[in-house]
């Protein structure tokens, strides 16, 4: 019975057109078609202006020292901070650094000459980055500038405390690898849920309230967990390889254990919210538009400290907020199960929650189950 | 509903497409709550979410090797910051990694033997900062606050030793760089995310709402009934109140999206509010044509809604406005210019956050007018045609 529905299941897939694209065609195109938005990966290089004020040789040299540096790239030379807001304004610029009038006098006498840095909020999160580098690298090429001071005054004391930066983990530290993990997750929870909800809405129509066995629902919540951990696969195994992505970091057996338990609350989740749609394209028009939601809850790119305790709650109800927290640790971080204990618990809570409802509403079809309002 | 006698004006065409969808909604709860309460919540769950703007308290560790009063005083001065919370001093290097792993801590503060002695000595103490760089955007929060108390802590040092040791000898770094965020200066996440989230939400929901709208006539087999009998002119006019429901309805909700944040958190749009909401109509218009074009094309209502997804889904990672897209590959750059929202977020950032000219803002209006252009010019042709030709209807 477990093994012909299981069938069954990949037969009413493989006939519907519109479920094979969304549980198998959709993992292969958004597998290539996310990452190239990351294909930049850190933004190389950071277009600045300069407004040299001072017309010195200290300036001058602090000028074309920017130009070398790594993190930014001049792109103009203005006569006046306003032309450089104006550059600013209309994009042209990310930054501009104003070296101000008087900047070598105060240099040469042994006071600390202060460049003007200003970067554009209006992108926060592209150049926060950014800007820290041009700063430190600013104040480094000081060391190189100062050799008049040093020739009147001898050399400056170094500061009392240093401080060297690590990245852990995700070493590379590109926008793609940071945030791609946490976006491979949510395509394989929304094309299973929409994809399996697509599939059950047409029975529906067809052939009017569902009711299995529940032999017959494990076959086809089986054969939904084995697209699923396809895709894990496919994507731990073979995307983020071929993308170069931080991967296999922890042990293939965390990684088989957290993977399944991910895929089997998607899986209950998706059949819960299955058995409230009546109508076979209302899954897609609902649920697409929770993409976006559903990954910022995930508090991947922003922290649960930074969001309310009672958001952070309801959003483990989504089997997504632990999965991406497992799967980035145990890809990128290399974390075992025992540290990401809280996260498998977590799972395990949502699959017996979801799981119970599917047993409910697919396998004891109360007398009163007309009245509930199915969607659509 | 009584049929009028003769093919309707186009006047009158439009009063019908709008009312026909008016009376549809009314008797579909979810359809109607897909222009409704669906909004509303994943509006209101994303501007909760990010409310704090600025992240406070973020978890560090720090693995205190030295244990001299120079160190006892850092971990003082790192906990009363206020973006950060010393919530484990573990012994060891071993220890303090696995609380990154375990997301208790979002960077290790190492504090080295012998820093005591090397600052007594004038010379420089390294401290090395540790941080998860999968979780960057709060760990790259908490580094940056760390760096300013130690750089603020050795400036303090710096001042404490010219007394002890000959004064002169200790001078300031010969260049700093003072770093000024302009158009932001809070440096808030909210500003920046709210305000791009909500317009990427609207479009979706509403490219969403339209695709399911124009795809339910030929789903159901109703298009031929609505537009068979009218001349061309009268069947645009009749789409057109159609669509119009739905910009009425999305451009109501983009006011309130900009209010939320204009008015109840205090972020004030900066350039010219109408040329704001220019932006979001030339926007709605570039999508619904689209969704015309689209619905036109592959003539079946779960087709048009999956290629919304990938179309309208995508659209933050690829506007450009979040995450670089000049360096990315050339399709990632073909696509992002290709999506009317990539020209929303620089008028957006024009003129809510950097007070732009109204005038400097018309080019992305004029893009956006490109794609009603081309959509309707190709959607709206194969779509009316598709009103005679009831083989193509009833596809699933």
């Amino acid at each position: 019975m477990i093994g012909r529905a299981f069938l069954a299941t990949f037969r009413a897939i493989l006939t519907d057109s519109a479920a094979l694209m969304l549980l198998i065609g959709s993992a292969i195109l958004y597998s290539f078609f996310y990452p190239s938005a990351y294909s930049g990966e850190v933004p190389t290089r950071m277009p600045v202006a300069v407004v040299d004020l001072d017309h010195s040789g200290t300036s001058r040299s602090l000028v074309s020292k920017l130009s070398a540096l790594q993190q930014a790239e001049v792109v103009a030379r203005l006569p006046s901070p306003d032309d450089a807001l104006r550059w600013i304004e209309s994009r042209r610029a990310s930054a501009v650094v104003i070296i101000p009038e008087g900047f070598e006098r105060h240099i040469l006498r042994g006071e600390q000459g202060t460049v003007a840095l200003y970067g554009s909020g209006a992108y926060l999160l592209r150049s926060s980055t950014a800007l820290t580098g041009v700063g430190a690298a600013l104040s480094a090429l000081g060391r190189d500038a100062a050799t008049d001071q040093a020739m009147a005054l001898g050399a400056p004391a170094p500061p009392a405390l240093g401080l060297i930066q690590r990245p852990l983990f995700n070493t590379r530290e590109g926008y793609g690898s940071t945030v791609f993990p946490g976006v491979t997750f949510i395509i394989i929870h929304q094309t299973l849920l929409i994809g399996l909800a697509l599939l059950a809405a047409t029975m529906r129509e067809r052939h009017g309230p569902l009711a299995f066995n529940p032999r017959d629902l494990l076959g086809i919540a089986l054969a939904f967990f084995a697209i699923g951990a396809a895709n894990v696969a496919y994507f731990t195994g073979f995307v983020f390889w071929f993308q170069d992505m931080p991967r296999a970091a922890g042990s293939l057996g965390a990684l088989a254990l957290a993977g399944a338990l991910f895929v089997a609350a998607t899986v209950t989740a998706a059949l819960a919210l299955a058995s409230f749609f009546k109508t076979r394209e209302r899954p897609l028009q609902l649920w697409i538009v929770t993409s976006v939601p559903i990954y910022f809850l995930s508090g991947l790119s922003w922290p649960a400290e930074a969001t309310p305790d009672w958001l952070v709650l309801l959003a483990r109800l989504l089997p997504t907020t632990p999965g991406i927290h497992l799967m980035v640790g145990v890809n990128q971080m290399g974390a075992s199960l025992a540290e990401q204990r809280t996260d498998l618990l977590n799972l395990v809570a949502l699959i017996l929650l979801y799981g119970t409802v599917t047993i409910v509403r697919y396998c004891m079809p109360s007398p009163g189950h007309n009245l509930r309002r199915p969607i659509g | 509903m009584a049929e009028p006698s003769g093919p309707p004006r186009p006047g009158a065409a439009f009063r019908e497409g709008w009312h026909r969808e008016i009376r549809f909604l009314q008797s579909s709860f979810w359809d109607r709550a897909l222009v409704g309460w669906i909004p509303l919540l994943l509006m209101a769950v994303m501007a909760i979410q990010l409310s704090a703007g600025v992240m406070r308290d973020l978890p560090i560790a720090v693995v205190d090797q030295d244990g001299g009063a120079t160190a006892r005083e850092l971990v003082r001065r790192l906990d009363a910051a206020p973006g950060l919370r010393v919530v484990a001093r573990p012994p060891d290097m071993h220890a303090a990694e696995r609380l990154v792993r375990s997301r208790d801590a979002y960077a290790i503060l190492l504090i080295p033997r012998d820093t005591q002695r090397t600052v007594l000595r004038g010379q420089t103490a390294s401290l090395t900062v540790f941080y998860n760089a999968s979780y960057s955007t709060a760990s790259g929060a908490a580094v940056r606050e760390i760096g300013a108390v130690v750089q603020s802590y050795a400036v303090q040092l710096a001042k404490d030793q010219i007394a002890t040791i000959e004064p002169g000898k200790v001078r300031p770094p010969p260049i700093t760089a003072q770093t000024t965020i302009l158009f932001n200066p809070q440096g808030s996440y909210e500003l920046q995310l709210v305000a791009l989230i909500h317009p990427a939400l609207l479009h979706l929901i509403f490219m969403v709402a339209v695709a399911s709208a124009l795809g339910r006539e030929l789903r159901d087999g109703t298009i031929g009934g609505w537009l068979g009998g009218m001349p061309p002119p009268s069947a645009v006019a009749a789409i057109a109140g159609k669509v119009a429901v739905y910009i009425v309805a999305f451009m109501a909700w983009s006011a309130v999206a900009t209010g939320y944040l204009a008015e109840v958190r205090g972020w004030p749009v900066l350039g010219s509010p109408l040329m704001l909401f220019a932006g979001y109509a030339a926007m709605y218009l570039a999508y619904a044509s689209v969704a015309l074009l689209v619905t036109g094309l592959t003539l079946s209502m779960s087709k048009t809604l999956s290629m919304t997804g990938l179309y309208a889904g995508a659209s933050f990672a690829f506007a450009g406005a979040i995450f670089p897209i000049e360096s990315a590959s050339l399709f990632a750059r073909l696509w992002s210019a290709l999506l009317p929202y990539t020209a929303f977020a620089k008028l957006l950032a024009e003129q809510w956050m950097m007070g732009s000219p109204a005038a400097a803002s018309w080019p992305h209006i004029a893009i956006m007018l490109i794609f009603l252009v081309v959509g309707a010019g190709i959607g709206f042709p194969r779509y009316i045609a598709a009103a005679t030709t009831p083989a193509v209807w009833g596809c699933r």
